[in-house]
């Protein structure tokens, strides 16, 4: 435990603006720092390598057809229930393959939930990936199926 | 001839300075305060029930969305808490994890009260520098977990992975830069006599008084109660790390805002600590992967950046919690707004509602 110090005051101080003139050097010195802003439309952040976007699907050159094996654990993970995976006989060989794959992106709070639970090997069939521009004019836009899951979407720019 | 009447106005909930969804019924006297009324509930998203209705992994991502300024801490009460009623030890390791990244979000937290403080008070430049280092933090846990905001960074019996390379020599560069900025904003405002005059005794509240509402955290420091969660019920490895716990006198805004300040430098003093000792081993402990803690009760309490957080939750021995419920700081900190305004002008209203450091996510659950 420790007592916090108040400052000093002192009638002269306060007579030539010490204080005052100590705030307008630190502003002044700022004027010649590098800047740090972003204009973000037209510079884009650097991510870092976990950065969590929205979750989507992908293969893995080892794994024969899709990598996902249409366990439904990612679904069961989810907190906000917005995965739907419907499964099929894997074709040519044994297992699952998932028929449909949706996810709510609309609903989905990038937590990544769906990633640690999904068994797959060597790495996992979802993952977070670094898409982050979302928006869309529909509700319906945001429903994702296995084509845009694989492809993502592809955020539309404008230009004036 | 010209007595006055008392008038009744409506500040919010809109208002750029409740830092929130906040609506406070002020009733006045001229511009003076003679009674406030703080009307909550606006932001209520029924985060404890869905602690009841989501299993214990899953509840931890709503705990991010209470205290949106200090998820991190809002995750690490929870987890412990499951972790008391599965009786799971943390290993080492995943203890010091814990500890660097929750004194972080204190310093990240600190930062955005700062400038929103300054900011309401008029001093504009403060909040752009606050932000600035705060960015620094927020990479961090950007580099760490991947999210900025909403981290969900703690899982049942320990941590989510390990830091990435390269990620504690960056943690020590923030902490090598940080005293000189906060130098800086000593140099903007502690001395500074507008800051003075809208801060000395303004909202001031002793520490009986304070005691009395539950107040907790830096806002009952500053009255000079030494109570901090850290020193009095040490959790993860605070205890075998030496830091300091400022407590003011007054207990006026301008106490709280120096104990903060000096708060921020002692989190800095932790975190390096923190990494120093940063012992080797496991991060995870043995937690089954479906989380079903015996039957059972718990309360469990830690310091967060805005004071004491608690959760409260009750097993049935499924794999929801039977009852869920958290303690927020933030809340028990509100209720004693009425008193600390009565008898200043509208304006210290907004000074008093800074300085008691609110996040209406977190009040309203
Ligand atoms: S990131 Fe979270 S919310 Fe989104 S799909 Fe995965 S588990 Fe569900
Ligand atoms: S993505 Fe992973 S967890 Fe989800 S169904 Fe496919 S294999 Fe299972």
């Amino acid at each position: 435990m420790s007592k916090i110090v108040r400052p000093e005051d002192s009638v002269l101080r306060r007579f030539l603006l010490l204080e005052l003139f100590a705030g307008l050097w630190v502003t002044l010195k700022h004027q010649f720092r590098p800047h740090v802003t972003q204009e973000y439309p037209r510079e884009r952040p650097e991510l870092r390598p976990r950065f969590r976007g929205v979750p989507r699907l992908r293969d893995h050159p080892g794994a024969e057809g899709p990598l996902c094996v249409a366990c439904n654990q990612c679904a069961l993970a989810c907190p906000d229930h917005c995965i739907t995976v419907v499964a099929e006989d894997r074709k040519g060989g044994k297992g699952k393959q998932p028929k449909s794959f949706h996810i709510d992106y609309e609903r989905c709070c990038h937590c990544g939930l769906c990633v640690d639970a999904c068994p797959t090997k060597p790495i996992t069939a979802i993952y977070m990936s670094h898409d982050y521009e979302m928006a869309q004019y529909a509700r319906d836009d945001f429903m994702t199926d296995l084509r845009g899951l694989y492809e993502g979407h592809v955020p539309r720019e404008y230009k004036r | 001839m010209f007595g006055t009447t008392e008038m009744q106005i409506n500040m919010g909930p809109q208002h750029p300075s409740t830092h929130g969804v906040l609506r406070l019924e002020l009733k006045l006297d001229g511009e003076r305060i003679v009674d406030t009324r703080p009307v909550i509930g606006y932001l209520h998203r029924g985060c404890e029930k869905l602690g009841e209705d989501r299993t214990y992994a899953q509840a931890i991502v709503y705990t991010d969305r209470m205290d949106y300024c200090a998820a991190f801490a809002e995750n690490l009460v929870y987890a412990e808490a499951v972790e008391r009623l599965l009786g799971v030890e943390v290993p080492p390791r995943a203890q010091y994890m814990r500890v660097v990244l929750a004194e972080l979000q204190r310093i990240a937290s600190h930062l955005i009260w700062l400038g929103t403080h300054a900011m309401d008070i008029g001093a504009l430049t403060v909040f752009v520098y606050g932000m600035r280092e705060r960015e620094f933090i927020l990479d961090l846990f950007e580099s760490y977990c991947g999210a900025r905001l909403t981290y969900n960074a703690v899982r049942v019996g320990g941590m989510p992975e390990e830091f990435p390379e390269g990620w504690v020599e960056e943690a020590r560069r923030f902490c090598d830069v940080l005293p000189s900025r906060l130098d800086e904003y000593h140099q903007l405002l502690t001395a500074n006599r507008i800051w003075l005059a809208r801060t000395r005794g303004v909202g001031t509240i002793d520490g009986k008084t304070a005691l009395d509402w539950g107040m907790t955290g830096p806002c009952l420091r500053g009255s000079g109660v030494a109570y901090d969660v850290r020193k009095a019920i040490p959790y993860e490895a605070y205890a075998d790390l030496d830091f300091d716990v400022p407590i003011g006198e007054a207990g006026d805004t301008y106490d709280r805002y120096l104990c903060r300040m000096e708060e921020i430098r002692q989190s800095r003093r932790i975190v390096l600590q923190a990494l120093d000792k940063l012992p080797g081993g496991e991060i995870r402990g043995k937690v089954p992967r479906r989380i079903k803690p015996p039957k059972g009760e718990v309360y469990h309490v830690n310091e967060g950046p805005r004071g004491e957080l608690g959760v409260y939750l009750v097993s049935d021995g499924s794999e929801h919690a039977y009852r869920c419920r958290f303690r927020s700081p933030n809340f028990v900190n509100l209720q004693a707004l009425p008193d600390m305004v009565r008898g200043h002008l509208v304006a210290d209203v907004v000074a008093v509602i800074g300085t008691l450091d609110i996040v209406l996510g977190c009040v309203d659950r």
